[in-house]
């Protein structure tokens, strides 16, 4: 174990957000799913207490009889925001009075980094580069990404869950949430941190980041693996995969979301193009854990080879 | 509206937020002072530096300053300075009358009527200069007439103004006095010219007051060491009004900002302070080398051009020395700090306050390291050599299209419509015909420039074409095992060979090399050729016995062996002469007779150790070897320092060095040592370059490599000290950022100095000639010339060389010292040395730069003009003769006549030579004052005193002098410059007896 490596990694002034995240983000998802499920056990008394409901709908444990059904933003909300502006600007100071700006040397054009690594919130992208080429990773996943974002609002025909907190009411959205912002997205960045090395070779934590270090990493495509050699051959075999992996995919994401009468009742709700669009940007987001896995652990380049894309 | 929220215990209504809130509030409040503090403080550390250092100085100066009053005091109390001081009162007091008159009327009267006459005078000037301005510019004639009389009746205005003026008995009074406009005009610019003669009066009369006072300030600064007690006083109130700030040097040109001097205030102070004067810290010494810093004002190059850091940084000594990963020029380390001077300096091989920084590039060029390693400016013969090849060759392409069109146009010409035309076409055939003349005159210097730079081409080892004359083939797999064992101070570097390399390429080196018979030689006296080896100059190169026994230089090879390898037959021709039969080694020829050679060869073949034993070596006859050696003789760059069959085309085999040290850190290959080198904070160039010169296979350790992929690079063996001057030679071998009028750009003296360098090193003249003063040969060194008889036997001194002969003569001495294309067994001028001044077979362009460089040296005029003197008159020639031949200089007693019987005594050159030779200005200075030029020399001293403007014999005179009113130094100058032989035997002739036939020792 390299525990000079590890300490050098981890208070590097650059890393700073990612250290924090990686404390921060466990602890608000059991925070908020604690009160998530408060709050869901308070909704199932409500609904088996209609008289309790009538007096209050506030949906939020603790909840007393008698407490306010609603309260006012000032001073009840702002004096907490003013508080928390306190404590925040309180740790930007301390930050910035104990860690200068990260500067390195001056840029050498004839000297590229080892290793050259995004600012630490494009390292998901980064890390994708590994997983697709440079057109997919750097601009067709992204676009979707943010359109994927966008169009939320638009496919989200369950009206639950408006200002409080609750899982019962929203499971799909929060599965969808983690595996999609917490698995992919932030795993990827604390891959591309703590992981990857010079080279961009996979280092485990604690294994020394030497440049000298050699692997042998001979990376297929899955078409060549079944002695496909012509381009028409290829491009049909991976469309094919490819194909069969998005109907697979689509069939397992309409189970889950049929799965109880809840979410039935809300895709009933649901117009041909909602479901369609939902359909396709999660296919879309599966291919990325599916690319890892064929990656990473079959040492997969491409499946679907194309003379104008690769996937 | 919503109701009004009924009370309860709602934490969301009722909760009291104010304890966090306050906690909360303080916490920000406290690191708003944090952050105030730190921008104070925290990131200032310079304020304490200052205040520490304001109190260090004031106390130093506080205790120097009655040590200085006193030393002051007694520069004070001498008699000179008195004698000075008095002559300064004096003169004060003689001319203080005068100056107090001419101040009354500058100042009561000239200075009080001008500050009355100035104002009213502007006013109506101006108002006249206005109205002529409407003159010029209307268009109306009247009006222009009555513009005019308004002039005029402001002209005869009149005006009545009270000024001062001295009266008959000289005392100022005041009064009243009219003016019309042209009076005012007329007494002002009278006014003014009496001002301007008052104050010339008054500068003339202070002049040589002045010059006295000066005179006696400067005595006062001579004869004190450090401050004046005014001065010190000065300095005190200074750093009482020390201000906190930060002290920064801007050179907007090149964007550079050096703070350095926020915490090292004491750098430019007026004094010297040690560390002990300033309580022991070292940061506020002032700058070890003012001469330095007189010569680059910091305030144009600023600190860190030279010193390398981070100027910008004020935040801490680790950030402000640049000691930060990220910061690509950290502060030179002490042991480097000469690195700074080679970015500008890059084309000086030797320059003044840089003795380690010239040390590491001496070793750079004479140890061979060129010959792998590319380095602009070394070894530039084979380069020069190729371009000038290929710029023949264009022109011989030029010459033929010429030659072509020449043709066309004439054929044109002939077949021209009309005359006219025809003629056009002949004009231009015969255009090109002068053109080509002019391309022949080019070609004609460009070969000659070919042939000069294909003598200057030389090698650092010996030629391997020669080895199968020169040696016994069991001896060269022994070497080449490791050089350093059979010779330690060898420049053949330790290749790390396996015995199989070692073979093959042994076998390769024996079986290229030229086979053939060389001509049985008789044995000489080792006896004698021992003693000719010690007297003849063989020991200004070479060296003999080993460790401190060594004696002789170590610029060639240490001979304390040689009788172990080398064939006599071959010895004789080598010595004998060493360019005929490699003329890529710079081994001169002594033009030693065939028996002196065969005497000192028999001494050489002597040399070796009784018990050396060599296995056999009979593989070196296998022809299997042979590719496999040229193989690894091609893989090694033997061929850098050797010349070998079949290599005379081989270029370098090494990376180019000339921007090492701005090579990013991360191109040099730490390889598994990486990570040591980070954690051991030797991770950067300098750690790279002084291991991997200390062993040059360092960064293999642990590598696993076949025999190709390793580190080639040999072991030289390099001490400690030669370490640290190669690093600090390639530290300092950077790309540098600096605008190019930055860089050293000497004028043609300095230009002629530093190409002259290059020559004085690869010929290692400094083995037997002192060149700088100060330095040593290594002849001098050596245990033989201490004794006070031989050191008159030490080769003469050079410096001032340039300012001694005249520069013709220089260049033919240089082309054959014996001065004579017969009889060259000999020294040319001083043939009483027993050491010999070799023949160098220096090319022409060669020998210009050895002429210029001894001119530049000593600061000559180019071209050189000699002096026309004065012919003898006759009586002036006779009173010479007497000179020469008095009993208190018998100059023929010393100096060389070319008479074989008086000249076996002679310790000094012939004065036929003078004419021809020497520069008449020197050789009076030398006449005068020899000491003063070579101290040491066994010329007396003294021989003239001065009298008044002239020199005059010291000795007793013969009486015709008496009444000779000439400078007698001068004299013997302008005889000497005239002496023809038949004078010079008149002269012997004259000599007393008693002092020819001195035998002198």
């Amino acid at each position: 174990m390299d525990w000079v490596q590890l300490w050098e990694i981890t208070t590097l002034p650059d890393n700073v957000p990612i250290v924090l995240l990686i404390l921060v983000i466990p602890f608000y998802t059991w925070y908020g799913l604690r009160q998530a499920f408060a709050n869901d056990r308070l909704i199932d008394r409500l609904e088996a207490d209609p008289e309790m409901a009538k007096t209050h709908h506030r949906k939020t444990q603790p909840w007393k009889p008698g407490w306010a059904r609603e309260v006012q933003v000032w001073p009840y909300l702002l004096r907490m925001e003013f508080l928390v502006a306190i404590i925040v600007t309180f740790i930007l100071m301390v930050w910035s009075i104990t860690l200068d700006a990260p500067l390195e040397e001056p840029a050498n054009p004839s000297l590229t980094m080892n290793p050259a690594k995004a600012p630490w919130y494009f390292l998901g992208l980064q890390e994708m580069l590994v997983y697709f080429d440079p057109w997919m990773a750097g601009v067709v996943l992204p676009t979707l990404i943010l359109v994927g974002l966008m169009v939320i609002p638009y496919m989200d025909t369950n009206p639950l869950g408006n200002g409080y907190y609750t899982y019962k009411q929203r499971k799909f959205a929060i599965w969808a949430f983690f595996f999609g912002f917490i698995v992919l997205w932030l795993s990827m960045v604390v891959i591309g941190t703590f992981i990857r090395g010079p080279g961009w070779i996979w280092f485990w934590p604690g294994q020394t980041w030497d440049h000298n270090k050699l692997i042998f990493e001979a990376n297929r495509d899955l078409p060549d693996m079944f002695g496909i050699t012509s381009m028409l051959g290829k491009s049909l075999f991976g469309a094919a995969v490819v194909g069969l992996f998005a109907v697979v995919t689509a069939l397992g994401v309409h189970k889950l979301f049929t799965w109880n009468a809840f979410n039935r009742k809300i895709y009933n709700r649901m117009s041909l193009i909602q479901y369609l669009l939902l359909q396709f940007f999660l296919v879309t987001m599966m291919l990325l854990p599916a690319k890892m896995v064929a990656r990473l652990l079959f040492r997969i380049k491409y499946v679907w080879v194309t003379p104008w894309f690769n996937i | 509206m919503p109701k009004k929220p009924p009370v309860g215990d709602d934490p969301v209504l009722n909760r009291s937020l104010g304890r966090i809130l306050l906690i909360s509030s303080l916490l920000m409040v406290a690191s708003l002072l944090w952050a105030l503090y730190d921008e104070t403080y925290g990131l200032r550390p310079w304020k304490d530096y200052q205040k520490h250092f304001a109190s260090l100085y004031s106390r130093h100066l506080r205790r120097i300053q009655p040590t200085q009053a006193r030393a002051e005091q007694a520069v004070l109390q001498s008699a000179e300075y008195r004698k000075l001081s008095d002559a300064v009162t004096k003169a004060e007091e003689s001319i203080a009358p005068r100056i107090s008159d001419l101040d009354r009327e500058t100042n009561q009267i000239v200075g009080s009527r001008l500050s009355v006459i100035t104002e009213p005078f502007a006013i109506t000037r101006s108002e006249i200069a206005a109205l002529i301005y409407q003159i010029e510019t209307s268009t109306n004639q009247s009006e222009k007439e009555a513009l005019q009389r308004q002039i005029d009746a402001i002209k005869a205005r009149e005006l009545t103004l009270r000024l001062a003026s001295a009266n008959g008995s000289g005392e100022v009074v005041e009064q009243e006095e009219r003016f019309n406009f042209d009076q005012l005009e007329a007494e002002f610019n009278r006014l003014q010219a009496r001002r301007a003669e008052l104050g010339a009066q008054r500068a003339e009369l202070v002049k040589s007051y002045n010059e006295l006072r000066g005179e006696r300030d400067t005595l006062l600064g001579d004869r004190l060491t450090g401050l004046t007690a005014s001065q010190v006083r000065g300095l005190r109130a200074r750093i009482r009004n020390f201000e906190l700030g930060i002290r920064q040097i801007h050179v907007a040109e090149v964007d550079l900002v050096d703070r350095c001097e926020s915490c090292h205030l004491g750098i430019r102070e007026p004094l010297v302070l040690t560390k002990a004067d300033m309580g022991g810290q070292e940061v506020f010494v002032s700058h070890p080398n003012p001469a330095l810093l007189a010569l680059h004002d910091p305030e144009r190059f600023g600190c860190s051009t030279c010193h390398n850091g981070n100027g910008r940084a004020t935040t801490s000594v680790r950030k402000g020395h640049g000691r930060h990963k990220y910061w690509l020029w950290p502060l030179y380390y002490k042991e480097n700090f000469e690195a700074g001077c080679h970015q500008c300096h890059a084309k000086d091989l030797v320059l003044d306050h840089a003795e380690v920084l010239n040390r590491g590039k001496e070793i750079y060029y004479v140890e061979g390291c060129a010959g792998c390693h590319r380095f602009e400016g070394f070894d530039t013969e084979a380069e020069a050599l190729s371009e000038v090849q290929s710029s023949i060759h264009a022109l011989a392409e030029d010459r033929k299209d010429m030659g072509k069109e020449i043709e066309q146009s004439v054929l044109a010409g002939d077949n021209a419509q009309d005359n006219a035309e025809a003629q056009r076409y002949y004009a231009r055939a015969d255009e090109l015909k002068q053109q080509i003349s002019n391309l022949d005159h080019e070609m004609e210097r460009l070969e000659v420039r070919s042939a000069d730079l294909q003598i200057e081409q030389k090698n650092v080892g010996p030629s391997l074409k020669e080895v199968r004359f020169k040696m016994r083939k069991e001896w060269i797999p022994v070497w080449l095992e490791n050089p350093h064992d059979y010779r330690p101070s060898t420049k053949m570097p330790a290749f790390r060979l396996d015995e199989g390399q070692r073979r093959a390429i042994s076998a390769f080196v024996w079986q290229t090399g030229i086979e053939g018979e060389l001509p049985s030689q008789p044995r000489g006296n080792a006896v004698r050729g021992k003693e000719l080896f010690e007297t003849r100059g063989c020991m200004g190169c070479h060296a003999v016995g080993e460790g401190d026994a060594a004696q002789g230089s170590s610029f060639a090879a240490n001979l304390s062996r040689v009788g172990e390898k080398v064939h006599y037959d071959y010895l004789v021709p080598w010595i004998h002469d060493p360019q005929e039969r490699q003329p890529l080694s710079v081994m001169p020829s002594l033009r030693l007779s065939l028996q002196e050679t065969r005497d000192i060869a028999s001494y050489l073949v002597t040399l070796k150790q009784a018990d050396a034993s060599y296995p056999e070596a009979d593989y070196l006859e296998d022809p299997a070897l042979k590719s496999e050696g040229f193989m690894w003789v091609k893989h090694f760059g033997c061929a850098g320092c050797h010349e070998i069959a079949g290599f005379e085309e081989e270029g370098r085999i090494g990376t180019e060095l000339t921007r090492e040290g701005s090579k990013p850190i991360e191109r040099l290959d730490f390889a598994l040592l990486t990570h040591e080198a980070k954690h051991d904070g030797w991770y950067n160039h300098k750690g790279f370059f002084e291991r991997k010169l200390k062993d040059p296979a360092i960064f293999d350790q642990g590598k696993i490599k076949t025999p190709l992929e390793k580190l080639r690079m040999p072991n030289f063996k390099l001490t400690d000290e030669e370490i640290a001057a190669l690093t600090t030679f390639l530290l300092g071998s950077v790309d540098s950022t600096l605008p190019e009028h930055f860089f050293y750009a000497p004028g043609d003296r300095g230009q002629d100095i530093r190409e002259g360098w290059w020559l004085v090193q690869r010929y290692n003249c400094m083995g037997c000639h002192q060149v700088r003063p100060g330095q040593q040969s290594d002849l001098s060194g050596m245990a033989r010339y201490q004794d006070p008889d031989w050191k008159e036997q030490l080769p003469p001194t050079l410096v001032g060389e340039g300012a001694r002969v005249d520069p013709d003569w220089l260049a033919r001495f240089l082309r054959n010292p014996a001065m004579d294309s017969e009889r060259t067994d000999r020294n040319g001028v001083r043939g009483y040395l027993h050491a010999r001044m070799p023949t160098f077979r220096f090319s022409d362009s060669q020998i210009q730069k050895i002429v210029r460089f001894f001119e530049a040296l000593a600061a000559q005029d180019r071209p050189y003009i000699p002096t026309r003197l004065e012919p003898l008159s006759n009586r002036e020639r006779e009173l010479a003769r007497q000179l020469f031949t008095s009993k208190a200089a018998p100059c023929l007693r010393c100096h060389a006549t070319g008479d074989p019987a008086h000249d076996r005594n002679a310790t000094a050159p012939n004065f036929l030579l003078v004419g021809e030779r020497l520069k008449p200005g020197w050789t009076e200075r030398w006449m005068v004052a020899p000491e003063m030029i070579a101290p040491g020399t066994a010329m007396p001293s003294g021989l003239f005193q001065r009298d008044g403007e002239r020199w005059v014999f010291a000795g007793s005179l013969p009486p015709a002098f008496r009444d000779y009113p000439k400078d007698h130094a001068e004299l013997l100058v302008r005889y000497m410059f005239q002496l023809t032989p038949q004078e010079q035997r008149r002269l012997m002739s004259r000599m007393p007896a008693a002092a020819t036939s001195v035998a002198s020792r």
